[in-house]
């Protein structure tokens, strides 16, 4: 592997005096969001460099899960803040988001294709959780609208003596697409239009191209399941708090 | 007489929404026996909670006190899904699914024969062909039928009309004030029909219902309520409406 020093890092940061420079004489107003983005990222990666360290070297089984559960709650805040008008819309991020995640990564685990060590579980949870984090929010902000929107075409399924799962099973179909559409064209992309982290990552690390490709499409796999999962709690979950336990659709009072 | 029993009841039902601590009541103590093969008007001012009255007995919101009562059992005794197949409801602006109008009619009730829906279409006064058009080619009048002939596919006993006319022209709404007619007195329904107009209550109706503030102010045969009403509320609201 490459060794990397802080002397490297200090050369690179050449690039974003560039990117300043460039900027500035554009006359682009963007040059303090570049400076504090640039700061943010070098202080943010640092801290979690660090972090990782002592969770590597303590090997501690309830470290790692206390650093899931941070980093679950953190996705599953940010998830719930774009769904806007959603009762219990954290529970809602957290319970699907955990779910996505236990699931995949203790598939993983089970199937013995990784061993439950720090240097494994916490980079491909962290991609697990982002990702569930992205459908989570796609999809509970779409059905959440869709519910709203749409009243007229859901009670007049309700009003025919339809249930509610029956009455929104369309609006259900069109969210978990839009959670589940990055995923999905990511799978059909991949390796034409670009490298995917963590395969960069170990080539990088000077893995073999084909063990590096192999990891990747079973990191592709798992992504993928995490995210239908999430997505589909989410919408089992959501949709329920849009209706009555009579099947009546809940609509906002003015 | 075999129509002595209420086919549907309303008994002191109310209806608050808005905050709990400041609710507003836009349903109050309304309590009425509806009988079939009957067209019942609901007349009133604008925001007099008629439709409220009607989105009661489907079931579609919840009173916050008295009681629905269907072929003699309380409504919160049936599945609210079993109630909606027996009491029907026709929204103001009507609503079809995408597909043909054959793919609403199945989505209704999966079981729905051919002659089954041919003679809901001759019921509801479609052309015959209109089955498998599409349903967002049609216009808003043949919209508003195929809408009725979906809620009669379920095979009700009450039709709810929330002012089933009121988006359509007069020679559409002459059609199908012919049809609301037809299913009082054909099919041996009960229907409660929200209109705006005291001359359609004339039209089609046997017995009017006075609503003002969700309140039921007066009733009776439909010609006496409009030309003869009986209260001081029902003659300002006559005064109003026919002059």
């Amino acid at each position: 592997m490459i060794d990397l020093g802080y002397t490297e890092v200090l050369l690179s940061s050449a690039l974003m005096v560039l990117a300043l420079v460039l900027t500035f004489f554009w006359k682009i107003p963007v040059q303090k969001d570049i400076a504090l983005g640039s700061v943010r990222a070098f202080v943010q990666l640092v801290a979690v460099g660090y972090a990782l360290k002592y969770i590597f070297d303590l090997e501690s089984p309830w470290l790692i899960l206390l650093a899931m559960l941070v980093m679950l709650s953190v996705g599953a805040y940010t998830a719930a803040g774009k769904a806007k008008g959603v009762k219990n819309a954290f529970g809602i991020t957290l319970i699907s988001m955990l779910f996505g995640s236990a699931v995949t990564l203790g598939l993983m685990l089970a199937l013995g294709i990784v061993t439950f060590e720090a240097r494994y579980v916490i980079p491909l949870a962290g991609m697990i959780i982002g990702n569930s984090m992205n459908a989570a929010a796609l999809t509970m902000n779409r059905i959440s609208t869709d519910l709203r929107d749409h009243a007229p075409a859901i009670e007049a399924a309700l009003a025919l003596g339809k249930s509610w799962r029956t009455a929104s099973r369309r609006f259900q179909k069109e969210a978990a697409i839009a959670g589940m559409l990055s995923m999905l064209n990511f799978l059909k992309t991949v390796g034409l239009v670009a490298l995917p982290g963590a395969m960069t990552g170990m080539i990088l690390a000077g893995a073999e191209p084909l063990k590096a490709v192999l990891f990747q499409i079973i990191v592709g796999y798992m992504l993928l399941g995490a995210v239908s999962v999430t997505s589909i709690m989410v919408l089992e979950l959501t949709v329920r708090q849009f209706f009555t336990r009579c099947h009546q659709l809940l609509r906002p009072q003015g | 007489m075999s129509d002595s029993r209420p086919i549907l009841e309303a008994r002191g039902l109310c209806r608050d929404v808005g905050p709990a601590k400041a609710p507003k009541r836009i349903v109050d103590d309304f309590s009425f026996q509806f009988y079939p093969g009957k067209v019942y008007t609901f007349l009133g001012p604008s925001g007099a909670g008629k439709s409220s009255i009607l989105r009661l007995f489907n079931r579609l919101d919840e009173p916050s006190a008295g009681d629905v009562v269907f072929q003699g059992k309380p409504a919160c005794d049936y599945p609210p899904c079993d109630l909606r197949t027996g009491v029907g409801y026709l929204f103001q602006v009507p609503y079809l699914f995408p597909g043909t109008v054959r793919d609403n009619l199945l989505f209704a009730n999966d079981n729905i024969t051919n002659e089954r829906m041919a003679e809901l279409i001759r019921i509801t006064e479609l052309e015959p062909n209109v089955l498998d058009r599409d349903s967002e080619s049609l216009s808003v009048g043949q919209k508003q039928r195929v809408a009725l002939a979906r809620l009669l596919a379920t095979d009700p006993k009450v039709v709810l009309l929330d002012e089933p006319t009121a988006a359509l022209d007069p020679t559409i709404t002459e059609r199908i004030e012919t049809v609301i007619r037809k299913l009082a007195t054909e099919q041996k329904l009960a229907v409660l029909m929200v209109s705006h107009h005291p001359q359609q209550a004339l039209r089609v109706g046997d017995e009017g219902l006075l609503i003002v503030a969700g309140r039921l102010i007066e009733h009776g045969p439909v010609q006496q309520l409009v030309n003869a009403p009986q209260t001081d509320q029902g003659k300002r609201y006559r005064d109003r409406e026919l002059t």
